[in-house]
């Protein structure tokens, strides 16, 4: 891969640029340390041309990984660190002779060699930092074909290295994403309240005017037409007044806020009374209660008759919340449901019912010929807030 | 006649309600277009209804209400608002309007509104039943020494935020209507006690007054 090309691709994790500097920091101080050890027992070889070789290869390697991790940090390159690592560590063999090996000479990569058990810990979190490290571990013994106490001690130092600075590049990419989210929730929030204080002052205005004056002028004149108007502009006000405020108001752990939720399902001319306080429940259960009033007002709607109207009620205690729905219409005759039931249609009620003990839920329903439909939907919480405990 | 202040700072709505107010033999005394207008020209006229809207510039809607009950304790303060906002809308409450209704409300609805608040009641839509039972449920937990609902209170609210009429409810309960009405109104009340002494004498009565 060309210069231009590593440029020019996106870097995935660009937050994670500190820890991939301070281990290229490590791996140059690291090849010193190779240096130095080289210098010193480097007349004691069996091989020294060997050695030189594999010692600038290093060098080598050193400035192309450095390269690659300052400008992509990618889990590639890391592996690919790891194998060349491994096979430096593994000529020492050649190297060096195999009795001073065995006797506890150092091998050829030393402290270098836990380069890319950070670089894996780093791209691929503690996962790749513990599988760098036993591997780096493994290479180690096959070399010193002894398990003394220098290598017990390197082996814990790989294993510690590996498993902190990988959990520390989970934090940090868990943190970010948090962050991110935040940030944009925080953005749309804002769009949505300058669009609503805009709407506020202009459109809704407007809309509620002409309701008033049409519905005055026809009250006045007889004029249908002005009566007509008037109906028109009062569902797009009431209509738009829901839209404004029904964008979902999302909490930090999945979470969102049913009465917002409502506010898009519940048919313009119905009442919708909730708390001042948004109610936070999870998503899965926000969708399921949206689904349940939907399938409760389009019933409604159908069978209530015309001028019914419909009143729906949020109410929000630590351990439950209950949705409460109720119509004016002509009811349902006693038994009506359960014949339904027993003819084999599930209909409204068995939906509603399924939804509602899938949640853990109870739904109920009262009704009477003449008095209308009442449901009374109640949902457990399943973890208490902290205050209410 | 009942002597209505409207205060809006759309000039166009301001005008149209206060025309249409007219229209329907309600005497519109003063308009006023900010929250400080409100309250230095509520001072002078002394009318017996302000229609008070939320979002107002200079002072909002619920502070501009706090002081208008407390220069002039027999002015009640309607709610007149396009705002869902519900926490201001309950902040209004709080502070001492004693009803609330959306401008989408009928104009039937509104003057009938007006005459019962002059009157002293309080103005429920369902949806201020809502907020209101929301407000004490918070308190069970946030604020138990605060004043909380009976279980009747809580009864009745419930029946309010489901669209039921007073009428309805004092069937449905078998309660006299005269006493829904009181229920609904101490619910308001205990919302607005704000400081010792209101909670003190508040103590007192709920003491003398236990089988309520």
């Amino acid at each position: 891969m060309t210069t231009a090309d590593v440029s020019l691709r996106a870097r995935a994790h660009p937050h994670l640029v500190p820890l991939w500097r301070g281990l290229v920091v490590y791996r140059v101080v690291a090849l010193v340390a190779v240096l130095v050890n080289a210098v010193r027992f480097g007349g004691a070889w069996a091989h020294p041309a060997l050695g030189i070789a594999v010692v600038v290869a290093m060098a080598v390697w050193t400035a192309v990984s450095s390269a690659r991790y300052l400008r992509v940090g990618d889990p590639l390159t890391a592996c690919l660190d790891l194998v060349l690592t491994v096979l430096a560590t593994a000529s020492t063999l050649l190297v060096d002779t195999p009795e001073r090996v065995a006797a506890g000479g150092s091998v050829i990569t030393t402290v270098w060699s836990a380069g890319p058990v950070l670089a894996l810990a780093i791209a691929l979190g503690w996962r790749g930092g513990l599988g760098g490290a036993l591997v780096t571990i493994t290479v180690l013994f096959g070399v010193r074909r002894a398990l003394d106490a220098d290598l017990l001690f390197d082996a814990q130092l790989l294993l510690v290295a590996g498993l902190a600075v990988g959990l520390a590049a989970d934090t940090m990419r868990r943190s970010v994403e948090k962050l991110r989210a935040a940030t944009a929730l925080e953005a749309a929030t804002a769009e949505r309240e300058r669009l609503a204080r805009d709407i506020h002052d202009g459109v809704l205005q407007v809309l509620a005017l002409v309701r008033r004056r049409g519905a005055e002028l026809a009250r006045v004149d007889q004029e249908a037409p002005a009566l007509e108007l008037a109906r028109l502009a009062g569902e797009q006000e009431v209509a738009l007044r829901r839209l404004i405020t029904s964008a979902p108001v999302a909490g930090p752990d999945g979470t969102v806020d049913l009465s917002s939720r409502l506010a898009g399902v519940v048919p313009a001319h119905a009442s919708l009374a909730v708390p001042a306080e948004p109610v936070m429940l999870p998503v899965a259960v926000v969708d399921e209660l949206a689904a349940v009033v939907r399938e409760a007002a389009t019933n409604a709607a159908a069978h209530a008759g015309p001028d019914a109207g419909l009143w729906v009620l949020v109410e929000d205690d630590p351990a439950q919340v209950t949705v409460s729905l109720r119509d004016d219409g002509v009811g349902i005759p006693e038994g009506r449901l359960e014949q339904a039931a027993a003819e084999g249609h599930l209909g409204v009620a068995g939906s509603m019912r399924g939804r509602v003990q899938g949640l853990g839920g109870t739904i109920d329903l009262h009704t009477a010929p003449g008095e209308g439909t009442e449901w009374e939907i109640v949902v457990p919480r399943r973890r208490r807030s902290s205050w209410s405990a | 006649m009942v002597r209505v202040m409207v205060v809006d700072d759309h000039p166009i709505w301001r005008e149209g309600v206060a025309r249409d107010l007219e229209e329907r033999g309600v005497e519109v005394v003063a308009t006023a277009p900010d929250g400080a207008a409100a309250v230095r020209i509520a001072r002078a006229v002394r009318p017996d209804v302000v229609l008070m809207d939320l979002q107002l510039p200079e002072l909002s809607g619920a502070e501009a209400t706090a002081q208008v009950r407390e220069a002039l304790p027999d002015t009640q303060v309607l709610v007149l608002s396009a705002s869902a906002e519900q926490g201001d809308v309950l902040g209004a409450v709080r502070a001492g309007a004693t009803g609330y209704l959306t401008k989408s409300a009928a104009m039937e609805e509104l003057v009938d509104a007006i005459g019962r608040t002059a009157e002293g009641q309080a103005v429920f839509s369902p949806g201020l039943a809502g907020l209101v039972l929301g407000e004490y449920r918070r308190r069970e937990t946030e604020a138990p020494d605060e004043p909380q609902l009976t279980p009747r209170e809580t009864e009745v609210l419930r029946l309010v935020a489901k669209g039921l009429t007073a009428r309805a409810i004092a069937a449905r309960l078998t309660l006299s209507h005269r006493t829904v009405e009181n229920h609904v109104q101490n619910s308001l009340r205990k919302l607005q006690l704000t400081n010792r002494v209101e909670l003190t004498r508040y103590a007192i009565e709920r003491g003398l007054d236990v089988d309520e």
